[in-house]
C-alpha cells in the first residue's frame, strides 16, 4: 500500500464542522455573551452631519435607573489616546481626531457619549435624556463639495477635504492616444452600499480590576490587530490584553480593523471595573458601521477600429467619509484599482489620477472586492467599445484578453502575471451559454417587444497576489504563519491566524490537515481568534487570503509535526521513518496494515518522553508565503437579464459563472463564496443605496429603505470550475472576492444590451432609472 | 410596569417576571437563555428572530413576551430529536445550506413551517417562502436546496 | 432598539378594551398584530403612556356572512382571511391582495383591522376596501358608527378613527356582480409595499359588457385613491384590450404621487396606467 494520496478529504465536499452548532443554536455569538456582572451600552450619537458640539448634559441621563455611567469625551481623555492613521502615506492628509466625538460631529452617527446600564432597555432610556447642543455647519457630502475650498473643512489639522491626490503615467499613453482611430469613453458612478453583515458590530470588554487583566470579546477579522490597538491607544500593558472572537455573524471587511467603540467599550470597563458589552443594532450598522463603493471613474479607451485596445484613461474619485479607517486607508483601494485595471488585457499604457475626499459621511470601509471599481469600469467600458464600433462584445475580449501563450507578461502597473486563463473562462462560458443561440433568441424576443440582454464580466483579482502585486501597492502583508500540534491523544489541533465567519475555516484546514497527517476529520481541531494562541497577524481574515497562505500554513506545520512523529515512531520501531506512513491515525510500516502503534500510543509516549529539543507536543510552526508565480483567481461571469419594458422592473432569470481558483479544497465551499459574492454585487447593481440627503442625512436608515435583495431577487447561479494546471502544491487560491468584483459590471452590461448598447453607468440600477434609459434607446431608434 | 410571562418553550413551560416592554426575542434570548433566536434587524425585514408561535411562524422581534403569555414556542433549539439532528437540519448540513450561521434560526423555523404547509414545494415556492429572510452570506441557492432535499428526506 | 418604557394593558373583552381606549385616548395606542406598530416601538417612534393589546379580545376575530357579503371582526389574522373559504368565495379581491402583503411570516400575526387603521400609503389592504365599498365599523364607550371606505381615509397615515375609538369590523358587502378582481402591484423586492399597487374589479354581462367597474391605486397618495374617469370610462364599454387601453390612459390625469428614495411622481403615474391595464387584463382571464 502506498501512502495517503493527497486528495482524502481535500478536494471533496466535506459537511461542515461549524454546521453542528449552527444548525442546533447553539453558537456563540456577541449578544449570546454574558459575563457575571456585565453592564451594556449603548452610544449616543449625533443625528447632523456636520456640527460643532457646544454643550452635553448627561445630568438627567447619569441619574435614572439602571444607569451606572454616561461617559463623553471629556472622561476618555486621559483614557484612549487621540487616533490617527499610522501608515505614513505621501500627501494624504492624517488629521487626528478622537474615539468619541470631541467638539465636533463630522456624520450622521458620529458617537458622542457612551450610556452604560444594566441592560441595554435601560441604557437606551437614559440615551434619549442626553442633551447634546449643537451648532449646525455647512454639510460637505459630495465629492464636488469636498473639493470646494469655500466649504468648512472637516479637520481643521488638516484645512482641506481633499484627502489624497496622485497622477501618473505607465507607458507612453500619450503616444498611444494619437494612434487611436477612435476614443471611446465612460463616466462609471458606483453608488454608495454597504456591507450588511446579518449581525452588526460589538463587543464584550472583560476587566478584571484584580489583575488588571483586559479581556476583549470582538467581533473582528483581525483580533491581533484589535489587540495592538488596545495596546497603543488605551495604553494598557501589552502582556494583560487578551482578545478572542466568538461566532461572528459575517463582515465582508465591515469588522477587519479596530473600531472607535472598540476603544470605548474598553475604556468603559476599564473606568467601571465591570464587563461592559455593547452590541450595535441595525440602525447603527446600516448608519455608521461603514460604507463602501462611493466611486467614479472617468474612463477612456485609445481603440483601433477592430477593437484593439491601445491605451486607457482613467481619472477615479472615492469619497472617503469622514474619519479614515485605522487599517487600511482609503487611497490603499485606489492603487490597488490602479494596478488591477488593465487586469488579464493586454494594455499597457495608461493615464492614472486618484482623487480621494472626506465628507460628512461614514467612513469608507473595504467591502469584499473594494477594488472592484476597475472591473466595473473596464467591462463597462469594453461594451462600449463594442457597441461604438459595432463589433461583438464577446470579440473584444477575445482580442484584447492576454492569452497563456503570451504569460509570463508584465502588467504595466508592475507585477507580473502567469497562467492565467481569463481568456480561456471567457471562451468556457460563451460555450457553456450557446453565445450564438442567445443572440438568435434575442433577436425573436425583440420582434415580440421583450427586452432580453446579456452581459460579460471578465477579470483576475489578487487571491492573494504575488509578492510583486504588494511591491506595486506599497503595501506589505507578508507570510503568514500557522501552528500544529499533536495532543496527547493523538489528535491534531492546529491554530491559524484566520478569523472565520462564514468561510469554513475550521473544516477547510482541518481537510487540508487530517488529509496530510493520515487522520479523521474528527480527530482535527482547528483553533483561532484567541491572541493568547494565535500567532500574530495584523489581517487575520481578509483579502483573499485564507485559501492560499491559511492552508499552506497549516499544511507545512502539519506536515513537519507529522515528519517528528515519524521519526519519533520510527526510533520506537527500529525502523527508518522513510518506511512508515500514517493512515487512519494510525502509525505503521508502508505494506504492512498491521504493525506499528495508534497515534494515541505514540503521542503517550511522546508526552512521557519528548525528543531532544522538541516539545512533549512536536510543535511546529510554519511560516507560508505565497507561491512567486500565480497567486491570481478569476473566471467570467454571464448574466442574463429580461426588462419589463412597461415598469423598468429588471429580472435576471440566468446568472453563469466559470471560475478558476485553482484546486479547490472543498467545492460546496467554493460554490458557496461565489453565489454569495454574485449576490452582492446583484445588490449594487439593482438594489442597494447608502443615501444621504443634501444636508448630509442619512436616508437609507432602515431595511425598509436599504435594499437587501432575497431569495426572489438572486437567481440560481450556475458555477463552473476551470481548474488551470497546477504551478504550485499549494495550489488554492482565494474566490471570496470575485463574485461581488465581476457581477456589478455583468448586470450593467446585460441592461445596456437589453436597451440596444444604452450608456448604463449610474448604479444603482432603480426602476425609474431602467425607464429613463428605456425612454432614451427609444428616443434612438 | 412588571409582567409574568408564562410560556411552553420546546415543550418546556418556563415563567418569569419582566418589563412589559420586554420583546418575545429578548425574553427567549435573556430571560429564558435560550439564545439560538437571533436579532438580526429589530424591525421585523430579516428575519434572524423567526420562531413557531402555536405552530405558526413569527417575527419574536415584533412580538411581547407579554403577547406569547399560554401559547406554545418552538425554537431552533427545538428542533433537534434526543439531541440528534432533524431531517430538516441534516438536509442542510448536507447540502451546505449556511456560512456564518447567523440568519440560520430564521430560515429552519420558516423552512419548517413551510414543509408542513406545503410538503412538496416547487423552487419557486422554496424561494418565495423565504423571500421574508435574509441571508448575506450564500446567495440563497444552497439554502433552496436544503429545504428541497429535506422535503424529500422528511416525506420519502 | 428597543421599545420605550410604557404601561401595559391586555383586556379580555371589547367592553373593556373600550373603557381603556376611551380613559387614554391619545395617550395610547392599540397593539393589534404588531407588525406595524412593533417596528415603530423598536424605533422610538412612537412613546405611547399605554399600550392596549387586543391579542385576548376574541370576539374582534371572527369571520362571518353578512347579508351576502362578509363581515370581518378587526383582529381577524391576514393569514386566516387568506385561508377563509367565505372570504374565498364573497370576497376574492381580498384574498388576490393579501398574498402581496409582507411574507406569511407577518401574515401570521398582522390582522386586516390593524393594516386598515395603520393607513399606511402603500398599503394594500386600503385600496382593497375601497374598491369593495367596504364599511368600517367603529366603536367608542358610547357609540358605534359605520365609516365608507373612501371616508375613512383622509390623508398620510390618517383616518377618521377618534382617539376614544376602536376600528372593530370590516364589511365587506354582497358583490354585487363586480366578481372579476385581481390585484397588481409593482415594488421594489417581492413583499416590499408596492411603489403602485390597483386594486380591480368588474362587473359583466352576458354579452362581456362592462357594467361596473372600480380601480383603487395605493402607493399613489396619501390615501387610496378610485380613478373614477376611469372607471367611467369602462362603465358600457365591451371587456378588452381597447377599453383597458382607454381607461389606462385616464388614469394620470387623476394621480398626484409623490417622489420618494423609491420612486420618483412620474414613475409611479406612468406606471399607474399599466397596471391598471394588467390588472383589468387579469381580472377577466
Amino acid at each position: 500500500m502506498s501512502s495517503v494520496g493527497a486528495a482524502r478529504f481535500v478536494g471533496q465536499s466535506v459537511t461542515r464542522i461549524e454546521d453542528g452548532r449552527i444548525l442546533t443554536g447553539h453558537g456563540r455569538y456577541m449578544d449570546d455573551i454574558v459575563l457575571p456582572g456585565m453592564l451594556e451600552g449603548a452610544f449616543v450619537r449625533s443625528d447632523l452631519g456636520h456640527a460643532r458640539i457646544a454643550s452635553i448634559d448627561a445630568t438627567r441621563a447619569r441619574s435614572m435607573r439602571g444607569v451606572i455611567a454616561v461617559i463623553t469625551a471629556t472622561e476618555l481623555d486621559g483614557v484612549v489616546s487621540p487616533l490617527r492613521v499610522e501608515a505614513e502615506i505621501p500627501n494624504y492628509l492624517r488629521p487626528v481626531f478622537h474615539a468619541l466625538a470631541d467638539g465636533k460631529v463630522r456624520y450622521v452617527g458620529d458617537p458622542v457619549a457612551f450610556v452604560v446600564a444594566e441592560n441595554r432597555y435601560l441604557a437606551e432610556d437614559a440615551r434619549d435624556a442626553v442633551e447634546v447642543d449643537y451648532e449646525p455647519l455647512d454639510a460637505v457630502v459630495t465629492m464636488d463639495q469636498a473639493a470646494d475650498s469655500a466649504l468648512p473643512a472637516l479637520f481643521e489639522d488638516v484645512g482641506s477635504n481633499v484627502f489624497y491626490t496622485e497622477a501618473m503615467n505607465f507607458g507612453e499613453p500619450d503616444g498611444a492616444f494619437a494612434e487611436a482611430d477612435r476614443i471611446v469613453s465612460a463616466m462609471i458612478d458606483s453608488a454608495r452600499v454597504t456591507h450588511v453583515p446579518m449581525e452588526g458590530r460589538g463587543g464584550v470588554a472583560d476587566y478584571r480590576p484584580g489583575t488588571g487583566e483586559l479581556t476583549y470579546h470582538a467581533g473582528s477579522q483581525a483580533p491581533h490587530a484589535v489587540r495592538q490597538a488596545l495596546i497603543e491607544l488605551l495604553g494598557h500593558p501589552a502582556e494583560r490584553v487578551r482578545v478572542v472572537i466568538p461566532d461572528i455573524g459575517g463582515a465582508f471587511g465591515q469588522k477587519a480593523g479596530p473600531s472607535r467603540e472598540d476603544l470605548v467599550v474598553c475604556a468603559a470597563a476599564k473606568l467601571l471595573g465591570r464587563p461592559v458589552k455593547w452590541v450595535e443594532d441595525r440602525i447603527e450598522n446600516l448608519a455608521v458601521a461603514g460604507h463602501a463603493r462611493e466611486e467614479t471613474i472617468e474612463i477612456s479607451a485609445a481603440v483601433k477600429d477592430d477593437g484593439t485596445i491601445l491605451a486607457l484613461d482613467a481619472k477615479m474619485r472615492l469619497n472617503q467619509g469622514a474619519y479614515p479607517m485605522l487599517g487600511t486607508p482609503a487611497p490603499l483601494f485606489g492603487w490597488i484599482v490602479r494596478t488591477m485595471i488593465g487586469n488579464a488585457y493586454r494594455i499597457n499604457h495608461m493615464r492614472w489620477s486618484l482623487d480621494v475626499y472626506a465628507s460628512n459621511k461614514a467612513s469608507y470601509s473595504a467591502y469584499r472586492g473594494p477594488w472592484a471599481a476597475e472591473t466595473l469600469a473596464r467591462e463597462v467600458l469594453i461594451d462600449r467599445i463594442a457597441h461604438e464600433l459595432g463589433l461583438d462584445p464577446v470579440d473584444v475580449r477575445r482580442r484584447n484578453l492576454l492569452t497563456l501563450e503570451e504569460q509570463p507578461t508584465k502588467m504595466m502597473s508592475g507585477p507580473t502575471i502567469e497562467a492565467v486563463a481569463a481568456i480561456d473562462t471567457l471562451e468556457t462560458a460563451a460555450e457553456l451559454i450557446d453565445y450564438d443561440g442567445f443572440r438568435e433568441e434575442q433577436r425573436r424576443a425583440r420582434e415580440q417587444g421583450r427586452l432580453l440582454g446579456i452581459g460579460f464580466s471578465t477579470y483576475i483579482e489578487p487571491a492573494p497576489g504575488p509578492p510583486d502585486f504588494f511591491a506595486a501597492i506599497g503595501f506589505t502583508i507578508g507570510g503568514e504563519r500557522a501552528v500544529a500540534r499533536l495532543e496527547p491523544d493523538g489528535h491534531l489541533t492546529v491554530i491559524t491566524t484566520q478569523a472565520p465567519h462564514g468561510q469554513s475555516h475550521e473544516t477547510t484546514l482541518a481537510q487540508i490537515a487530517a488529509t496530510e497527517f493520515g487522520v479523521p476529520m474528527a480527530h482535527v481541531r482547528v483553533l483561532y481568534g484567541d491572541t493568547s494562541t494565535v500567532p500574530y497577524s495584523s489581517m487575520g481574515t481578509g483579502g483573499s487570503r485564507a485559501a492560499t497562505m491559511a492552508s499552506g500554513s497549516a499544511l507545512h506545520a502539519t506536515r513537519a509535526v507529522k515528519q517528528k512523529a515519524l521519526a519519533y515512531a520510527g526510533n520506537m520501531l527500529e525502523v527508518s521513518p522513510d518506511d512508515l506512513e500514517i493512515v487512519e491515525a494510525r502509525i505503521r510500516v508502508k505494506g504492512d496494515p498491521d504493525s506499528g502503534m495508534g497515534l494515541g500510543e505514540l503521542a503517550a509516549a511522546v508526552y512521557a518522553s519528548p525528543p531532544e529539543g522538541e516539545e512533549s507536543d512536536l510543535r511546529s510552526v510554519a511560516l507560508f508565503n505565497a507561491p512567486t508565480g500565480g497567486g491570481y483567481s478569476g473566471g467570467t461571469h454571464v448574466c442574463f437579464v429580461e426588462i419589463d419594458a412597461e415598469t423598468g422592473i429588471v429580472d435576471i432569470p440566468r446568472y453563469e459563472v466559470v471560475e478558476d481558483c485553482g484546486s479547490l479544497i472543498n467545492p460546496a465551499v467554493v460554490d458557496g463564496q461565489v453565489r454569495g459574492g454574485v449576490a452582492q454585487g446583484i445588490g449594487i447593481a439593482l438594489y442597494e443605496h447608502a443615501d444621504y440627503n443634501e444636508e448630509g442625512t442619512f436616508v437609507s436608515s432602515t431595511f425598509l429603505d436599504y435594499l437587501v435583495p432575497t431569495a426572489m431577487e438572486i437567481p440560481t447561479i450556475g458555477v463552473t470550475h476551470f481548474e488551470s494546471p497546477p504551478t504550485d502544491e499549494v495550489n488554492y487560491r482565494g474566490v471570496g472576492e470575485g463574485g461581488t468584483i465581476a457581477a456589478p459590471a455583468a448586470v450593467l452590461n446585460a441592461v445596456s444590451d437589453a436597451l440596444g448598447g444604452a450608456r448604463v453607468e449610474q448604479l444603482p440600477l432603480t426602476p425609474d432609472r431602467v425607464m429613463a434609459l428605456i425612454d432614451m434607446a427609444g428616443e434612438r431608434t | 410596569m412588571s409582567v409574568e410571562v408564562t410560556v411552553t418553550v420546546n415543550g418546556e413551560q418556563r415563567s418569569a417576571v419582566v418589563d412589559a416592554r420586554m420583546t418575545l426575542a429578548d425574553f427567549l434570548r435573556h430571560e429564558l437563555g435560550l439564545t439560538g433566536t437571533h436579532l438580526g434587524c429589530e424591525h421585523g425585514v430579516c428575519g434572524s428572530c423567526t420562531v413557531l408561535v402555536d405552530g405558526a411562524s413569527a417575527r419574536s422581534c415584533l412580538m411581547l413576551a407579554a403577547q406569547a403569555a399560554g401559547t406554545e414556542i418552538t425554537t431552533i433549539e427545538g428542533l433537534a430529536v434526543d439531541g440528534a439532528l432533524n431531517q430538516l437540519q441534516q438536509a442542510m448540513r448536507d447540502s451546505h445550506g449556511f456560512q456564518c450561521g447567523f440568519c440560520t434560526p430564521g430560515f429552519l423555523m420558516t423552512a419548517t413551517e413551510l414543509l408542513r404547509e406545503n410538503p412538496h414545494p416547487s423552487e419557486e415556492e422554496v424561494r418565495e417562502a423565504i423571500s421574508g429572510n435574509i441571508c448575506r452570506c450564500t446567495g440563497y441557492q444552497s439554502i433552496v436546496a436544503g429545504i428541497l432535499q429535506a422535503a424529500e428526506l422528511i416525506y420519502e | 432598539m428597543k421599545p420605550p418604557p410604557f404601561d401595559y394593558r391586555s383586556p379580555s373583552s371589547l367592553d373593556e378594551a373600550l373603557a381603556l381606549r376611551s380613559e387614554y385616548a391619545y395617550d395610547s395606542v392599540v397593539l393589534a398584530g404588531g407588525q406595524s406598530l412593533m417596528p415603530m416601538l423598536n424605533l422610538r417612534l412612537a412613546r405611547p403612556e399605554v399600550l392596549i393589546d387586543l391579542g385576548r379580545v376574541a370576539e374582534l376575530a371572527e369571520i362571518s356572512e353578512l347579508d351576502g357579503g362578509v363581515s370581518l371582526g378587526a383582529m381577524t389574522r391576514q393569514r386566516s382571511a387568506e385561508r377563509s373559504d367565505l372570504i374565498r368565495g364573497r370576497a376574492p379581491l381580498l384574498q388576490q391582495a393579501l398574498g402581496h402583503v409582507g411574507h406569511p411570516t407577518i401574515r401570521n400575526r398582522g390582522t386586516v383591522g390593524g393594516s386598515l387603521a395603520h393607513a399606511d400609503p402603500a398599503a394594500e389592504l386600503p385600496a382593497v376596501c375601497v374598491a369593495l365599498d367596504a364599511e368600517l365599523v367603529a366603536r367608542s364607550v358610547a357609540s358605534e358608527r359605520t365609516i365608507a371606505a373612501e371616508d375613512f381615509y383622509l390623508g398620510f397615515m390618517t383616518t377618521a378613527l377618534a382617539p376614544d375609538e376602536l376600528l372593530v369590523e370590516v364589511r365587506i358587502p354582497a358583490a354585487a356582480g363586480l366578481l372579476r378582481t385581481a390585484f397588481v402591484e409593482v415594488a421594489r423586492r417581492h413583499g416590499d409595499f408596492a411603489l403602485v399597487g390597483v386594486a380591480a374589479a368588474l362587473a359583466l354581462d352576458d354579452a362581456g359588457v362592462i357594467t361596473d367597474a372600480r380601480l383603487a391605486f395605493t402607493g399613489v397618495a396619501g390615501l387610496p385613491v378610485r380613478a373614477t374617469d376611469a372607471e367611467a370610462s369602462l362603465r358600457g364599454a365591451l371587456a378588452g384590450p381597447e377599453a383597458f387601453a382607454e381607461a389606462a390612459g385616464l388614469v394620470a390625469g387623476q394621480l398626484q404621487p409623490r417622489t420618494d428614495a423609491h420612486a420618483t411622481s412620474d414613475y409611479r403615474r406612468r406606471i399607474a396606467g399599466v397596471l391598471a391595464r394588467r390588472a383589468l387584463e387579469e381580472a377577466i382571464s
